[in-house]
């Protein structure tokens, strides 16, 4: 038994990526929801949905960064939306400045690049739960910053009238950038996870002292993946910021990290579309279904235990096991070996079930 | 191997359909949707006497309590008085934000855009206020606030679609508390106490301002964080300073009792405190009970002032809500409510930027606030009440006017210009010289 865990992971791990039908349906599948998606305001979609669409996939790109971290570097950040927020900040002061667009992106990179530097190099010397408490503290820095630092952030009132590029300015050209955004980032994301450097990760992630034997610098590792990470957030954060022309200490709160962790969890770790599925969800219930529901926040505690209790690997992990599964169980007849599982929307999810002995097969 | 013929095909065709789409979308115009100009006021104006209206309160989350009360207020105006005025029924769609600016922002976007509402009222935080208000003056919809404290709403941030309907500014409702302390009170210095974050600076500024220009000396100036419950430590400052008089001031809930108990408990004298609105509100009044008769406080709402409006206000606030009195977050969307329907009575449907400026022109002789009417930044200029805490005949606590400041506007004694050239209030600047 444990010989074959082994075998599995190293295979899965350093090997060459397989192409099957699996990946091919994933292919398929991402193909028509990017279809869908730049459909919808075609649709008969109200300038509001598109723009909750928007929402969503804002959420869901800063969801990625967090995901990333978490799916290969098994490192989970609490502090995330400090990230965003630096960056938004930045944007947000070179408007106050009356800076145009133009400078308020370099503004609001510079910004990104100096928190996820010093996220990165905070954490870098720890896993599990002290990663976790670092970034919090980090993040509750940033969080008290935006508070105290009035003259610069307008203290608890925020900074409003940020205004995005004139080209951007039509709710549907944004919402059309947003989503290219999203994919690129989404993209960029994915082909990192799966070179030779997200495979080192995913090795850091399983055991630290081999990686350390075997001559990698995990501590440079780390910062890598997190400065990328941050990368990703911090352009989330500059979207967020033009979307609502507006940022206020809260953007920083302990809140928002745990909601991001709770999108991740809810779509599945380490899974290519759970950040999304994840986002849609919380941003959803939080936005449409509390005009319904008074009680909404009891109702996403609840949807989330019942996919902790009954979905481990998430709503996209586990509709990829229960579809392998079927799979594996109608070809059974013909092949006693079923089919490895795999495919690009779960691997490292997989890997999850794998190292925790409750893989399927 | 016949397998891998077919995604090739497969993905060739994905590909091509990938491709054609984004042609398509590119080439063709813009979505339906965004030819339409944005729904703006007064949709609704045509069809001859009916007012939507959006309400934003956080009825979840840390301040569900204070959010929900903001709702109360306005709805209890309706169900006493009809949801009709001069045949223009008033309709309202609640929405809770949970005291979050982007929910806030999404909740206004949909109320405006989907619900086509005349005119939004809330949110109740300032964060919110703010970024809600930035909204809706970009897309024409007036915005009514019943609660949020934030002076910037009506000064840095001022436009003319955003009024304030319901409540004071922070340094504005506390400035005659300073006065009252240096001159009626008779002290000579003072310490104070206020939550650190812009509300309790806004209060404190108010506070220091109105004493020192009417010759007290301030002290020393201590600030507690907003989530403090042990108190002691800042009473011991207090009692080190030394000083005539002490003034508190809290954003309401928990820290009011909690500092009374810890001020009390170390056996000070209450003769010598004066607390803001909020520290003193009757959250407090009902956990402090007997202990606080004759406890001092300063606001623009005074339950127990001697009025037919105010009477008539708590009455039917006791029947909804099992004999309590009213607050100032149920006042403030109680006061806002009977503003919009003696606006509308006097001047027949106004929607946009007519109803702001309706409003702003009235004034409001007999409101359960006294004589109120608006300045030029759309801000309440009224009476601010120093008030003493009275056990009723009914077994509650009222706040009772000892001290009346007609007409108190938002700057401070100084010109608008020189107001808004100063920076915004903080720790560090609390607009002395």
């Amino acid at each position: 038994m444990s010989n074959r865990i082994v075998e599995t992971r190293t295979v899965r791990t350093f090997g060459p990526p397989r192409r099957d039908r699996a990946q091919m349906t994933n292919i398929a599948l991402l193909a028509l929801l990017l279809v869908a998606a730049i459909a919808l305001p075609y649709l008969g979609a109200s300038g509001f949905m598109v723009s909750l669409a928007s929402t969503i996939l804002i959420a869901a790109t800063l969801a990625s960064s967090v995901n990333f971290l978490a799916g290969n570097g098994g490192m989970v950040s609490l502090g995330h939306a400090g990230i965003a927020a630096a960056s938004a900040y930045g944007a947000g002061w070179a408007s106050r400045q009356g800076l145009d667009p133009g400078m308020q992106v370099l503004v609001a990179l510079g910004m990104t690049l100096l928190a996820s530097c010093l996220y990165g190099l905070l954490s870098m010397r720890t896993s599990g739960i002290y990663f976790l408490m670092v970034t919090l503290a980090v993040g509750m820095l940033i969080y008290g910053l935006a508070f105290r630092l009035s003259s610069v952030t307008g203290g608890e009132n925020g900074i409003s009238g940020i205004a995005r590029f004139e080209w951007l300015d039509s709710y549907w050209i944004y919402y059309y950038f947003v989503l290219g955004v999203f994919v690129l980032a989404t993209a960029a994301l994915w082909i990192v996870s799966n070179s030779p450097f997200g495979a080192s990760l995913r090795g850091i992630r399983d055991s630290e002292s081999r990686m350390r034997s075997l001559g990698y610098s995990v501590r440079s590792y780390k910062l890598g993946a997190f400065m990328i990470s941050g990368s990703v957030a911090g352009l989330a954060g500059l979207l967020s910021v033009w979307h609502t022309h507006f940022v206020s200490p809260s953007s920083a709160g302990v809140d928002r990290s745990v909601h991001l962790i709770v999108m991740v969890i809810l779509g599945g770790i380490g899974t290519l579309l759970g950040p999304l599925i994840g986002a849609a969800v919380v941003v959803m219930v939080e936005n449409l279904l509390s005009s319904y529901v008074d009680r909404w926040p009891t109702l996403l505690g609840l949807i989330f235990i019942l996919v902790i209790l009954f979905a481990r690997a998430g709503i996209a992990g586990s509709a990829g096991k229960l579809f392998r599964r079927l799979r594996a169980r109608s070809k059974a007849a013909s092949s006693p070996e079923g089919d490895a599982p795999g495919g690009a929307a779960a691997p490292p999810g997989d890997r999850h079930a794998v190292h925790q002995g409750k893989d399927p097969q | 191997m016949t397998s891998m013929k077919t995604r090739g095909r497969r993905s060739a065709l994905a590909a091509a359909g990938i491709a054609a789409i984004t042609a398509l979308a590119l080439t063709a115009c813009a979505p339906p949707g965004a030819s339409e100009p944005a729904p703006s006021a007064g949709s609704n104006g045509e069809d001859g006497g009916a007012l939507k209206v959006g309400f934003i309160s956080p009825t979840t989350g840390n301040f569900a309590v204070a959010g929900q009360e903001m709702v109360d207020g306005w709805n209890l105006y309706w169900d006493i008085n009809g949801a009709e005025v001069e045949g223009i029924t008033i309709e309202t769609i609640v929405e809770d934000d949970a005291g979050n600016p982007e929910t806030s922002l999404t909740k206004a976007k949909k109320l405006v855009e989907q619900d086509e509402v005349d005119f939004i009222v809330g949110p109740l935080i300032a964060n919110t206020a703010l970024a809600v208000a930035a909204y809706t003056a970009s897309v024409d919809v007036p915005n009514l606030h019943p609660v949020a404290a934030s002076d910037d709403l009506t000064q840095r941030a001022a436009n003319d679609l955003t009024v304030r309907t319901g409540s004071m500014g922070g340094s504005q409702a506390n400035y005659p508390g300073g006065e009252w302390a240096a001159t009626e009170g008779g002290y000579d210095t003072a310490v104070t106490l206020c939550a650190d974050y812009a509300f309790g600076w806004e209060s404190c500024a108010g506070f220091v301002q109105g004493f020192t220009q009417n010759g007290g000396e301030v002290l020393e100036q201590i600030w507690f964080p907003n989530t403090t419950t042990d108190f002691s430590t800042y009473v011991s400052q207090i009692q080190a300073a030394g000083a005539d008089v002490v003034y508190v001031a809290t954003a309401g809930g928990a820290p009011g009792p909690n500092f009374l108990n810890a001020y009390l408990g170390l056996g000070l004298d209450m003769d010598d405190l004066l607390l803001n609105c909020c520290a003193a509100d009757q959250g407090t009044l009902r956990a402090m009970g007997d202990q606080i008769v004759g406890l001092k406080s300063v606001s623009y709402w005074a339950e127990g002032r001697d009025s037919e409006a105010v009477a008539e206000f708590i009455d039917a606030y006791g029947e909804f809500a099992d004999g309590k009195v009213p607050g100032a977050y149920v006042a403030g969307g109680y006061m806002t409510a009977s503003l919009v329907a003696s606006v509308l009575a006097e001047r027949g449907l106004v929607t946009g930027e007519d109803l702001v400026s309706a409003i702003t022109e009235y004034t409001f002789e007999d409101s359960i606030f006294g004589r109120v009417s608006w300045d030029d930044y759309n801000q309440m200029v009224g009476p601010v009440y120093v008030r003493e805490v009275t056990a009723g005949d009914d077994g509650n606590f009222y706040n009772t006017p000892i001290a009346t400041f007609e007409d108190v506007d938002q700057w401070l004694g100084r010109s608008p210009e020189d107001a808004l050239a100063q920076p915004t209030y903080s720790q560090s600047f609390q607009g002395l010289e």
